[in-house]
């Protein structure tokens, strides 16, 4: 023995194939673990590659040569466990039971023990002389994770030899110890993993049931195992090795513990919690430290709701305080300028076109992008939120408070996706397996408020409350999550029945924000809003324009007027005049038209930007009524048209769509007439 | 009652769940706590969802969904009602 560690093992790879006189290595291990790795090393080109046999599954197998002995190698497919749960999990099995290797050579990861020892621990349990080759120890090393491989090797009863195969690190150790179990002077004891003590009795009991019907090469313990597990190959087998009357029998003891593959795992789960508690130290890195602190905070379920709507408002806080100078600052210096500019450049030309360029273009889209420095500061602050990694807690402890209020776990992740858009929201859903479940996600999702309708309110806010604009946004906001946690819960209660799932996150460590990464969002956010101006808002502008035009050129008796004086009763009850309705009816295109239109109506009057004109026409009762309506209002043209793509029906369609015309109509007129009465 | 039952519990009880907590909570270690999840899942009794897809391009948990830093997606297992 000592003197194969000291020399090196001289191996030499030739192509023959199936000298069955030759002692057998099987490599066995979970996909990319190294184990092709380590074929290659050893067999060099000089390989012969096919098929198992009935089986599409690819066979590799060669032979090479240590120090003048001959063996024979064969790679078995890459497989997570031995039940058979797919092709290569039997023929791996059904090799090592029928061909009996030599040595199993067991390919496990050092960097991720806890997933390749449930391999080690079904191979230990067929009986098979098991040497482990524990890899990747330098990306273990580089994880910060430490193996120590003679304490793994105590501690499973089964050799281990650290190697890095990429680099050959360790071949040589590996084919040592494989040279002495076949030599027979290393004997391999396993300490195998047992069921879970509940189970105990009932493996016995199988085991007796079938004790000397087992064909052979078959362990009977393994079978009874295999049993518990619920494996369909060994329960086909097993069925026609009994006789009817023996099988119904076992059949009726599994099926009065139909649990049992639990145990069984559970056993080889705490097998393996024993083998890592032994020989693995992962020490805590302060990164990990640190998230766990600020996560007592940012994930506790009442204290991180506190959080996250402190946050929330500190946003707001930000974007106005920074974005609504600049914006006033656009509307004024720039857009209002270059508004008499073009109507002084157009002076000689048509009536309509100056119109249509001056009020129309200018004053829709111009309006529009004066506040893209507050959005651009909106998607700055949530850029940096997301990088920094507390998206993620954001959602998470919404999600506890969903729960709290009886809304179901699947339907959160779509519902917070509809925070960026609606769109993406509901086509979300397709995730809910329940019909039902995913129907009433879908009706409730256009209640998150999107992007674009914050946009809105980052707009309006400020031009009516002020330095309170903080709070009226951050209340609007909170009050579309009631009205939506409200109709969730009392849709859930009827509909879903208290079904209950889960979804399990990997939330990022918290780290330091990159700057760049932050600066492409708020570039690819501002982009796209600066396209759709140009496209859509643009389009929608001059189209309100057009109809504010037409037929006498007079914006009071135009088609536009008539069509908002007939629909103005409803909107009087929510403090509207015509106007106001009808920039509410051309959000349905794009939420951000709201602003569009009322640029048409009002941009450049008198000389004074859209703000100072909107602050001057209307009441505060009637904004805030504006807002809650927008907030609730029928989602977008694109919301629409996926709803009626995700749900394949108008009906269902419809519904969603008078649904939230209720919601918002109702929230609208209540809302006004409250805020009447409180002066404002 | 073991490890890989304790979990079960856990999922069973619903909401949204972090492997890292879950690993606290069950003294483990995450690596273990992902071997057990993918183990239910092979075993049929959680599903997973990975990433979001394209449509998710304008949304603020985009990132959460699909690290371009770590370049692993973030996976959502769902627990499956045994029928």
């Amino acid at each position: 023995m000592s003197d194969c560690h000291s020399a090196p093992v001289k191996t030499t790879a030739q192509l023959v194939l199936r000298d069955v006189s030759l002692p057998l290595i099987a490599l066995a291990g979970q996909p990319n673990m190294g184990k092709s790795t380590l074929f290659n090393l050893l067999t060099g080109l000089n390989q012969h590659v096919g098929n198992w046999p009935g089986k599409t599954v690819e066979r590799r197998e060669g032979i090479f040569n240590v120090d003048g002995d001959e063996w024979r190698l064969v790679d078995l497919p890459g497989t997570y466990s031995l039940t058979a749960n797919s092709p290569e999990e039997v023929i791996a099995r059904e090799f090592i039971l029928r061909e009996q290797p030599a040595v199993v050579v067991a390919v496990v990861s050092a960097a991720n023990l806890e997933r390749s020892l449930y391999l080690v621990a079904e191979l230990a349990a067929l009986d098979a002389p098991v040497v482990v080759a524990l890899n990747m120890m330098d990306v273990a090393e580089q994880e910060g994770v430490c193996v120590e491989p003679h304490v793994l090797e105590a501690a499973l009863g089964l050799p281990v030899v650290p190697m890095v195969a990429s680099r050959s690190e360790g071949v040589r150790e590996l084919l040592c110890v494989v040279q002495e179990v076949l030599s027979g002077k290393r004997l391999i004891r396993p300490h195998s993993a047992e069921v879970s003590a509940d189970h105990y009795e009932i493996l016995q009991k199988i085991e007796e049931l079938i004790a000397g019907y087992v064909p052979l090469p078959y362990p009977e313990n393994w079978v009874a195992l295999k049993l518990l597990e619920g494996d369909v190959e060994v329960a086909r087998m097993m069925r026609e090795a009994l006789s009817p009357s023996a099988w119904e029998v076992v059949q009726v003891v599994l099926r009065a513990h139909d649990d049992a593959f639990m145990a069984v795992a559970s056993g080889r789960y705490e097998w393996i919690g024993r083998m890592i508690r032994a020989a693995v130290t992962r020490p805590r890195i302060g990164q990990i430290g640190l998230t766990e602190r600020v996560d007592r905070w940012a994930a506790h379920p009442f204290w991180g709701l506190v959080l996250l709507a402190g946050i929330l408002g500190l946003v707001f806080w930000l974007t106005f305080t920074l974005g609504t100078p600049l914006q006033g600052w656009l509307d004024g210096q720039i857009i209002t300028p270059l508004a008499g500019f073009a109507a002084d450049a157009l002076a000689g030309a048509p009536f309509w076109l100056r119109g249509m360029l001056v009020d129309g273009m200018i004053g829709g889209v111009g309006s529009v992008l004066t506040f893209l420095p507050i959005l651009v500061i909106f998607f700055a602050a949530f850029a940096l939120l997301e990088d920094v990694g507390y998206m993620a807690r954001a959602a998470y402890v919404m999600d506890n408070l969903m729960h709290l209020m009886g809304l179901h776990g699947k339907s959160f992740l779509p519902l917070f996706l509809g925070f960026g858009c609606n769109v993406p929201a509901i086509m979300g859903t397709r995730v809910i397996d329940s019909w039902p479940a995913r129907l009433l996600t879908i009706l409730i999702a256009p209640l998150v408020p999107c992007t674009a309708r914050m946009a809105v309110v980052a707009f309006i806010a400020p031009v009516f409350f002020g330095v309170n604009a903080i709070w009226v946004s951050w209340g609007l906001v909170l009050f579309s999550l009631l009205v939506l946690v409200s109709s969730g819960a009392l849709l859930n209660r009827v509909i879903f029945k208290g079904q209950r799932s889960a979804f399990i996150m990997e939330m990022p460590l918290y780290h330091i924000p990159n700057a760049r990464t932050i600066g492409l969002l708020v570039w690819q956010r501002a982009l796209s809003f600066v396209k759709k101006a140009g496209t859509t808002i643009l389009a929608m502008s001059l189209l309100v324009w057009i109809l504010s035009f037409l037929p006498t050129g007079d914006m009071n008796t135009s088609f536009l007027a008539r069509f908002g004086q007939l629909i103005e009763p409803v909107g009087k009850l929510m403090g509207f005049d015509w106007r106001l309705t009808v920039a509410l009816i051309t959000s349905f295109p794009a939420k951000e038209n709201a602003i569009a239109t009322l640029g048409v109506f009002f941009g450049n009057s008198a000389g004074s930007g859209l703000a100072d004109t909107l602050a001057s026409t209307f009441s505060s009762a009637s904004a805030l009524s504006f807002l809650v309506v927008t907030m609730l209002f029928i989602p977008c043209m694109a919301t629409v048209a996926v709803t009626k793509q995700e749900t394949n029906s108008w009906r269902w369609t419809l519904l969603s769509v008078f649904m939230l015309l209720g919601f918002s109509v109702t929230g609208g007129i209540v809302v006004f007439h409250l805020a009447r009465f409180l002066g404002l | 009652m073991t490890i890989l039952e304790k979990l079960l519990t856990e999922i069973r009880q619903g909401g949204t769940l972090d492997t890292r907590k879950l690993a606290v909570q069950l003294n483990t270690s995450p690596q273990m706590v992902e071997a057990m999840l993918e183990h239910l899942r092979q075993s049929g009794i959680l599903r997973t969802y990975e990433s979001c897809d394209d449509a998710c391009g304008g949304c603020s948990l985009r990132q959460s969904c699909g690290s371009p830093k770590s370049g692993k997606p973030v996976q959502l297992w769902q627990y499956v009602q045994p029928h």
